[in-house]
């Protein structure tokens, strides 16, 4: 009797354990009819809908059921535990700066010629995403013959501001650096606020040295002092020009007060309340700051000031569908990723979602107009942090050294200083 | 919760063992120690043991999550410490453990003599306690309510006259202000434990300090103290081992809610674990963060040993 019940508790754990175990099973086959598809929309965004229309029309066109999960923007983070096991999803999708770390550069990105050979709209894919976007190859894979991510729509950033009570700036912006300087010198003079920051975002004090660093030394300088093992790149003068205009901010004293010491949103909400009058940040400002805008705020912007006729570069992030290497349904993932890039869809993307659609011909929104022309006017396009992505370089040395500047704790000789013996010591722990 | 709620353990009153005999009892004691101890051994083990060694494993590989690992030996090891801001992450791990330690200790322990004989001392309990019920995100984020420039404190302080307040969130702020943050969102807790463990001491030992014309202070010190050693003891390693993984407030705190990662002034060696392995921003280093991790499992292990060490007592029955 008690040997039975002990044989049957032991019987019962293994069963357990072997269920827990299980989890892991596999999935269908090749040519299966259904694929899954973790978005980096949550459900009610306005990208979402969007998103969730074109899965409709494609499950009724195609007969492929998609089973999504909308994740919302961790979908990326929660993939990484899923790369090496039977249940990673057929789809992804997620910003260039979040899918290249974990996707791309560690070789679990698919090329993804098929989704670039389909033709939509009687046009191939590889047309639809337009090459000057792709200079240099930035989508593919050093080796492999098809980019590894379908962009459905692009990031950018701007100098936004309310066209309503600067309709002079919507008309005539600022071109250069000192015409920027001394328009903002007149702002202060109106007794105005120049410029809203929440200091408190690394990512938003950074654009500041980035797009500065690009204008002085073009796309790319930055990421390549970055990849120097010496730091002593860091010496060179654009390096050190670049981190003088972003003092001259500092020391012009126009951003607005306390952005060294409050919690976002609310400097940019003071923006959108008119409390000051430019905000250099990205493309979702409009989306993002709309519920709290003061009335009759209308959304414009310029390109951030050229410097002594250097680059025009402008930021082109890309937001887009990428396929693990493990993926079982990988074919229908790239039907459904090319499939999301008809004119329809794009166009809602471009007018309701309220974002960049990556086809030339798709409509934008009239708060989007701006930045498209200065996006259309570019001679180059750079990507976020320059496209710097080795491991906690951001995070660990170049953001906290652009805080320390932008929030006046040092100054561009300094910042200089810092990042030479900060990036020698980077290489030499992380090489 | 405390430790009057124990049930003695019968331990000397078990005769010497014989090969499969013993009382009945035992008998079925023991038949029924696999099915009892079985299934938590087993799920302990696939869902924390295993993790835990592999975790370790990690750390001694170079690995981005996906794709190869590189053995890199203890190169990880010794990366975190020349890496300063490791070190100031430990450190200010260290500050928590520490500095936030002493203070809770100091104040619960001023409270719990307050609070043990005070009228309406029950409602005055829960009014501590109630601190650490609440999310510590909700306070990391009620703090940008609170210390924004246009914030609450400042328009406060603008009323009294306060031209040029402090510039509360700045980035060198931010770790003091979490300090007392942190201080005041646990007080309570251990105010709570420490006050069970002065309400079990019988009355008549207070009466007999009173008839022996005992003062306040040799009252706390040859009779509270003494009683009440053990639970500080469990205080003190409860409090070591949740202040070495406190992560959400300061994440929060840092101002980051949704947007990018608090500054590195801030930075526990939670933190930097998370930030290296999940940061979003770079290629993710999974060997660095289990290092850190393992570094702070072991931190804390060494420190409970210890602090059993010191604490030791001879328990008093009473």
């Amino acid at each position: 009797m008690a040997k039975i019940r002990k044989l049957s508790a032991l019987v019962l754990i293994g069963a357990v354990a072997l269920s827990a175990a299980g989890c892991a099973s596999g999935a269908g086959g090749a040519d299966s009819d259904e694929l899954t598809y973790w978005s980096m929309w949550k459900e009610g965004e306005a990208q979402q809908k969007v998103v969730a229309a074109a899965i409709e029309d494609f499950e009724k066109e195609t007969g492929v059921s998609v089973n999504v999960q909308w994740q919302g923007r961790d979908n990326v983070k929660k993939v990484v535990p899923t790369l090496n096991t039977n249940k990673v999803p057929d789809l992804i999708d997620g910003s260039f700066a979040k899918l290249a770390p974990v996707l791309a550069e560690t070789g679990q990105a698919k090329p993804l010629a098929d989704a670039y050979d389909t033709e939509v709209d009687g046009e191939k894919v590889s047309t639809l995403v337009p090459e000057a976007y792709r200079q240099g190859d930035v989508l593919t894979v050093e080796g492999e013959d098809a980019p590894w991510m379908l962009p459905y729509s692009l990031t950018s950033d701007a100098i936004w501001i309310n066209a309503s009570t600067h309709p002079e700036l919507a008309e005539n912006p600022p071109q250069t650096w000192d015409d920027f300087l001394s328009a903002m010198d007149e702002m202060k003079a109106n007794g105005e606020t120049p410029l809203a920051i929440d200091g408190d975002v690394a990512g938003y004090n950074a654009y500041w040295y980035t797009s500065a660093m690009v204008r002085i030394g073009g796309p790319g300088s930055l990421n390549e002092i970055a990849a120097d093992k010496t730091g002593e790149a860091w010496d060179s003068p654009e390096a050190l020009e670049a981190a003088e205009l972003v003092q001259q901010l500092v020391d012009g004293d126009y951003f607005i007060d306390g952005y060294n010491a409050s919690k976002w949103p609310a400097q940019q909400q003071a923006w959108a309340d008119n409390q000051a009058v430019l905000l250099f940040n990205g493309t979702w400002i409009p989306t993002e700051t709309a519920p709290y805008a003061a009335d009759g705020f209308t959304y414009s912007s310029f390109p951030f000031p050229l410097v002594d006729g250097g680059s025009n570069a402008e930021r082109a992030d890309f937001i887009g569908f990428a396929v693990p290497a493990r993926a079982h349904n990988a074919e229908n993932a790239q039907k459904l990723a090319s499939f999301f890039l008809k004119k329809e869809y794009q166009d809602a993307l471009g007018t309701d979602a309220k974002i960049l659609p990556i086809r030339q011909d798709a409509a934008v929104s009239e708060e989007m107009s701006t930045v498209k022309a200065a996006l259309d006017g570019a001679d180059a396009y750079f990507l976020q942090n320059d496209g710097i992505s080795f491991p906690g370089y951001t995070e660990k040395l170049l953001w906290p050294a652009i805080n320390d500047l932008v929030l006046g704790k040092t100054d561009a000789a300094e910042f200089v200083k810092t990042m030479k013996s900060g990036q020698a010591e980077y290489w030499k722990q992380n090489s | 919760m405390t430790d009057a709620a124990m049930v003695p353990l019968p331990v000397h009153a078990v005769p010497p063992r014989r090969r499969g005999g013993g009382s009945t009892i035992d008998r079925a004691r023991r038949r029924l120690f696999i099915p009892f101890v079985g299934p938590a051994f087993v799920f302990y083990t696939l869902l924390f043991v295993v993790p835990a060694v592999f975790a370790i494993w990690i750390s001694f590989n170079k690995w981005a999550g996906a794709g190869p690992m590189e053995f890199v030996g203890l190169g990880n090891y010794a990366r975190l410490f020349s890496d300063k801001l490791f070190l100031r992450s430990f450190g200010n791990t260290l500050l928590l453990l520490f500095v936030v330690g002493l203070a809770i200790f100091l104040i619960a322990f001023g409270l719990t003599l307050v609070l043990r004989d005070m009228v309406g001392r029950k409602v005055a309990r829960s009014v501590i306690f109630f601190p650490h019920l609440v999310n510590a995100m909700i306070f990391g984020v009620l703090a940008g309510f609170i210390f924004n420039p246009g914030g609450l404190v400042n328009t406060l302080l603008g009323g009294l006259g306060v031209k040029d307040p402090p510039a509360w969130l700045a980035q060198d702020n931010l770790f003091p202000l979490i300090m007392v943050m942190l201080t005041w969102i646990t007080t309570g807790y251990f105010t709570t434990i420490l006050m069970a463990g002065v309400d079990r001491i019988p009355p008549y030992y207070y009466e007999d300090c009173a008839l022996a014309g005992a003062n306040a202070w040799q009252r706390l010190r040859y009779v509270i103290l003494p009683l009440t050693w053990d639970v500080f003891g469990t205080c003190a390693v409860l409090w070591t081992i949740s202040s070495v993984k406190i992560f959400e407030i300061i994440w929060i705190f840092g101002g980051s809610t949704g947007q990018g990662m608090p500054p590195t002034q801030t930075w526990t060696t939670a933190v930097y674990t998370y930030v290296t392995a999940f940061s979003g921003e770079s290629v993710p280093a999974y060997g660095a963060a289990s290092a850190s991790a393992v570094l702070s499992l072991a931190l804390v292990s060494v420190l409970v040993l210890l602090l059993r060490r010191a604490m030791k007592r001879e328990a008093i029955e009473f």
